[in-house]
């Protein structure tokens, strides 16, 4: 089944096109990676798809489930860990997990956090103000957070921006052993994170979709050395 | 309950910041207490006017925490996390109401310890001011709404210290309006701090009849246009904050 259908998936901002007739398809289980350079359209599409802007035209289905009809069953299925750390920053760990437990009405609330302060290894951390926490560890708590409802579908948006190298490999360790569970869809500037943890990778460019395929397959398909040059030959359309 | 477990989190973040405890429960307890000891020659000071004067004071502190909380939540894309989830519009709004009573009654408590302390009789005209008071709360933290809806963290504050500013100057706690003038004395009358503090002091004086239906119609006319603006502007700022 497939986890996110879209078809001709358009967001205007007045004159502006954010995102142009983008058509997507992404299986359950996959990790997707969405690519591109500042201002590709990436944000916005993450955005749509997790129910928080409306598209201006075109589908979308998230699980079969329409984003515009079934808005509010969507909403229990996915969840998002946002580009800046989304953690209420005079709570304690323990505190936020408890916190969005409630906002997700969990009902084995207690079961699930402990699950969660295991996978995470967040005890160090767990009676510490959010604020006080380092990048990394902010990060981890801020992806820890958004597995609380079990979501079928996760969406990670540059989840390791800004971390040192160390902090970034205890991430991708961590976005790893969520792989298979679930749906993820990453998107990130790091071309060796895509390639290294995502099934496929969509590569986008001006508002558009421009290629999806393995990392693999794109650098076949541009016929360059790695594929941090396939980026760029697709995203500036081999101007580059 | 989605909005008690909001309103539960936003009451620890604002309780948890030191500044909050000093700005709505210190500053106005030593101002009750510091000009109580002066025999300043104006009705305005004795603690009958004065103490309801305090309560109208302390809340436009409430002003400011809201709008900083909120602002803040913006910032640091909570509202974003929490716009995803399936949180609804009347859970944030009575979310970040319901945080703020404990604070109003926890201040108000403290103001008629104080007060009854230094000499203010005890009644039960005490009780009711403060349940009122709750209801004129509401007025100061839909004004928080908007500026934290509208302003970023740093701007926020400097925005509602215009609003303890105007609690200062146009509801009369410090001066009574005749002594602003004519022309600035109808202006501070149609705003809404002097009927806030006037329907207190009614309550808390036993002396209803200071209550004019034009203090019950600015207070009433006031506080349900503001919140029906807040909760508007509140409501378009999570979508527009996320484009």
């Amino acid at each position: 089944m497939l986890a996110i259908e879209t078809k001709n998936l358009t967001k205007k901002f007045g004159d502006k096109i954010a995102v142009d007739k983008m058509n997507l398809e992404i299986q359950e289980g996959e990790l997707f990676a969405l690519l591109g350079t500042n201002g590709a359209g990436k944000t916005t599409t993450i955005k749509m798809l997790s129910t928080l802007i409306l598209p201006t035209d075109g589908e979308i289905k998230i699980s079969g489930l329409d984003i515009i009809k079934d808005r509010q069953e969507i909403k229990e299925i996915i969840n998002v860990s946002p580009q800046e750390t989304a953690i209420a920053p005079n709570l304690s760990v323990k505190e936020n997990l408890e916190f969005m437990a409630g906002v997700y009405q969990i009902k084995n609330k207690n079961e699930k956090i402990k699950e969660l302060i295991k996978v995470f290894k967040l005890d160090e951390v767990l009676n510490q103000k959010a604020k006080t926490l380092s990048g990394g560890w902010q990060r981890k708590v801020s992806i820890a957070i958004s597995l609380i409802n079990d979501p079928k579908i996760l969406f990670l948006d540059e989840p390791t921006l800004g971390l040192d190298v160390i902090a970034r490999k205890e991430l991708w360790t961590v976005i790893e052993k969520l792989k298979d569970k679930i749906t993820i869809i990453l998107t990130t500037h790091y071309m060796e994170e895509a390639e290294s943890l995502s099934d496929r990778i969509g590569i986008m460019a001006k508002g558009s979709l421009v290629d999806v395929g393995t990392a693999q397959e794109l650098v076949e398909k541009t016929g360059t050395k790695n594929f941090e040059d396939a980026f760029v030959k697709i995203a500036t359309g081999g101007e580059l | 309950m989605r909005i008690l477990n909001f309103a539960k989190r936003n009451f620890k973040e604002i309780i948890r910041d030191p500044l909050s405890l000093i700005f709505a429960v210190i500053l106005p307890l030593f101002l009750l207490f510091i000009f109580q000891q002066f025999d300043i020659p104006s009705e305005s000071y004795k603690l009958e006017n004065f103490t309801p004067g305090i309560i109208v004071f302390g809340f436009s502190f409430i002003t400011l925490f809201t709008a900083m909380l909120i602002s803040k939540d913006r910032t640091t894309s909570l509202l974003i996390r929490l716009g995803i989830s399936p949180m609804k519009s009347v859970d944030y709004i009575l979310g970040y109401m319901l945080a703020i009573i404990p604070i109003i009654l926890i201040q108000n408590i403290l103001f008629f310890i104080l007060a009854i302390m230094l000499g203010l009789s005890f009644s039960i005209s005490i009780i009711y001011t403060i349940l009122i008071s709750i209801i004129i709360a509401v007025l100061f933290i839909a004004i928080g709404i908007i500026i934290g809806s509208i302003a970023s963290e740093k701007a926020s504050s400097g925005i509602s210290s215009i609003i303890v500013q105007l609690v200062c100057f146009t509801s009369g706690m410090y001066f009574p309006m005749e002594a602003l003038g004519k022309g600035f004395g109808t202006v501070c009358k149609y705003l809404p701090f002097e009927s806030c503090l006037t329907i207190l002091k009614g309550i808390m004086n036993n002396t209803l009849e200071i209550i004019s239906t034009r203090n019950i119609i600015v207070f009433v006319i006031y506080t349900i246009a503001i919140l029906a603006v807040s909760v508007k502007i509140f409501n378009r700022k999570m979508v527009t904050d996320n484009k």
